[in-house]
């Protein structure tokens, strides 16, 4: 027995894992009766269909010779979220500037390639274009500096 | 359907495109579209996920008016990357590359675009004034469906997606599954219980669209493209006459022709669209030349051909969305959110109610393919100003488009958050050669199916025979168990194969 395709395995492992974990989430959903299905009805057929989709994928795997899982973009894929997390995380209590700086260095730090006089102007015109777009603009209800500075 | 009715029909549409206001979201629509869909490797579903947020504050005509432009404007940007830069924007434009840019390296990129613009033109209209023809007669034929047949119609476009679809069967399955346990997330209309809402607030409504296709197809995208390294090998920054030779005129004739129809054909097939219009026009076009060896060579008939067949068949998909509410690809199922998120529940009641808007949008689609041949032909220096921007830069500015335009929404940062994850999932999703597209169909359609069924059930006691006893539904049924047949056959696996790798 030999692997010959991960991103088929892969593939399935995610689906039953996925498909496993709204089982578990959705085990207290009723399943009604016939003349009235329940809520927990569809997700659990669903569930199973996701389960057995993986599973073939598993079996794929083994029997047919496919592609295997790449070179996968770790530091855009790590960035590029984490830049956009900071964004949620920032907006509401510290305003646009900041969540506009954090997310966008953190996005810059995503390729080597990132020359840093270069992103600086580019810095300064987006928060130029996000703030003159945006709130004075558009008229968005988001502050654009700080209530208060985190560390008064 | 009488001359007078289709007559009276387009100007009452006409009348309510050619406002001064929808004429401006029309053309900003266009525009913003082909901006965008200029960028190699963000096609007209990623554009429009971008965009979307932007047509929230528009009156609902505005807005799907918009949409519609921003659809075909950032199609006919992706065939311009792919003709100046080999770089294709999108799927459907990859066969564009082929020929475009061999005409293009022979400093015949002018006639190339212009001959794209002209096809897709003459395709549009033609494609436009058939949606008008073919809509009232189907809208009247949606009407008798029940809650089963529209239930087994679901079923069978679901499955119809699957084949026409390229990458792997099985996979293309999961995605469907998963898409559509996604979309029971939220409250259950029916029972009024919470499923899978974790207690965080912005489930309760459900998974939104913005937030759920932008990580697929913005965030995701922009994690690929910032890995490969920058390879643009622009042909030339001056495109020369614009004008192409009264030679490539005449050759390129019979092939719009053939596009046309052949796409507005594959248009309205669920799963179908332009993709698939593309690829088909160009194997046909390649049959059919005496001299099938130069395709490849920049051979003007390789341009006009699929780019005919892919802007025909991108209007006539229009057709089951708008007669029918059901999406036939991911570009419909934007439409259908866009729609949703004003309040208006996609099926055969909209040319009803609201027929302003019905016929408004039909003739704006006429209007807008005007605007991008008057418009963009002229404008093509700023386009390839605007491929010179290093993606390094471009990524933040689009990553920064999404925060801001999801946030926009409901002033929710949680709705933030969700784009992250959706674009870690699409990433993850696309690395294992899973196609997001049957994931968003099955977001779609899922809820609706459920409803139905429900429906379905009550009307008929409880009893599941309804959806054989009913011939429509049966026939539907039919239909779709032949296709799965289809698809198990292995030797249709290979067809597809070789139909998707030419």
């Amino acid at each position: 027995m030999r692997i010959r395709c991960t991103q088929d395995l892969a593939t399935g492992l995610l689906f039953i894992s996925i498909g496993l974990a709204a089982l578990w989430f959705g085990a207290d959903l009723s399943l009604g009766t016939a003349l009235r299905p329940g809520t927990g009805v569809l997700p659990r057929i669903l569930a199973w269909c996701l389960i057995a989709t993986g599973a073939l994928l598993g079996v794929k795997s083994l029997m047919t010779d496919g592609p295997g899982l790449g070179d996968w973009a770790w530091r855009p894929l790590i960035m590029i979220t984490l830049a956009t997390i900071a964004f949620a995380l920032t907006i509401d209590r510290f305003g646009l500037v900041v969540a506009m700086l954090s997310s966008m260095t953190l996005a810059a730090l995503g390729t080597p390639e990132t020359g840093w006089r270069e992103y600086a102007i580019f810095a300064a015109f987006m928060l130029l274009l996000g703030v003159g777009m945006f709130v004075w603009g558009l008229g968005m209800p988001v502050t654009i500096l700080p209530k208060a500075w985190p560390w008064s | 359907m009488e001359l007078s009715g289709l007559i009276s029909n387009l100007a009452l549409g006409f009348s309510v495109a050619v406002s001064l206001q929808n004429l401006i979201w029309c053309l900003a629509g266009a525009l913003i579209g082909t901006a965008i869909g200029v960028l190699p490797g963000i096609g007209p579903v990623a554009t429009m996920a971008l965009l979307l947020p932007a047509t929230y504050a528009l009156p609902a005509d505005g807005a799907l008016i918009m949409l519609a432009g921003i659809y075909y404007g950032a199609q006919y940007g992706g065939s311009t990357t792919a003709i100046l830069v080999n770089l294709p924007g999108e799927s459907s434009s990859v066969v564009t590359c082929l020929d475009g840019y061999q005409m293009a390296r022979q400093g015949r990129a002018g006639s190339a675009l212009a001959i794209a613009a002209l096809g897709s033109f003459f395709a549009g209209s033609v494609a436009t004034v058939a949606i008008a023809v073919a809509a009232p007669p189907l809208t009247k034929l949606a009407q008798q469906f029940q809650p089963a047949d529209y239930f087994s119609l679901m079923v069978l476009g679901l499955v119809a997606s699957i084949v026409l679809a390229h990458g792997s069967v099985i996979k293309a399955l999961g995605m469907i599954f998963l898409g559509m346990l996604l979309g029971l997330v939220g409250t259950d209309v029916n029972t009024g219980n919470a499923r899978y809402t974790f207690e965080i607030g912005e489930l309760f409504d459900g998974i939104g669209f913005v937030p759920l296709t932008m990580g697929l197809f913005g965030i995701a995208e922009i994690i690929a493209n910032l890995t490969n390294a920058e390879r643009r090998d622009l042909v030339s920054s001056k495109v020369s006459s614009l004008w192409p030779s009264r030679d490539e005129l005449k050759r390129s004739v019979a092939p719009v022709l053939r596009g046309t129809v052949l796409g507005g054909l594959l248009g309205i097939l669920p799963g179908g669209g332009a993709v698939l219009a593309s690829f088909s026009s160009y194997t046909l076009e390649k049959k059919i030349s005496k001299t099938p060896e130069k395709f490849g060579t920049g051979m003007v008939e390789g341009v006009a051909g699929p780019e005919s067949a892919n802007n025909a068949a991108a209007q006539t998909s229009f057709i089951p969305m708008l007669t029918l509410g059901i999406p036939s690809n991911a570009v419909m199922a934007m439409m259908i959110g866009g729609m949703m998120m004003h309040g208006i529940a996609p099926g055969p009641q909209v040319m009803q109610q609201r027929p302003e808007l019905f016929w408004g949008m039909i003739a704006s689609m006429w209007i807008g393919n005007l605007m991008l041949v008057v418009l963009n032909l002229p404008l093509i220096g700023i386009w390839v100003r605007l491929l010179l921007v290093p993606y390094r830069l471009l990524s933040i500015a689009i990553l920064f488009f999404c925060c801001i335009g999801v946030y926009s929404l409901n002033n929710s940062a949680n709705e933030v958050l969700f784009i992250a994850v959706f674009g870690l999932l699409g990433y993850v999703l696309m690395r294992l050669g899973c196609e997001p597209a049957p994931l968003i169909m099955g977001f779609l359609l899922g809820p609706m199916m459920e409803t139905y069924m429900r429906r379905a059930m009550l009307l008929a006691r409880g009893d599941a025979n309804v959806f054989i006893e009913r011939p429509l539904s049966l026939a539907f049924l039919v239909l779709t168990g032949l296709l799965l047949l289809f698809i198990v056959l292995p030797s249709v696996g290979r067809a597809r194969e070789v139909a998707f790798k030419e």
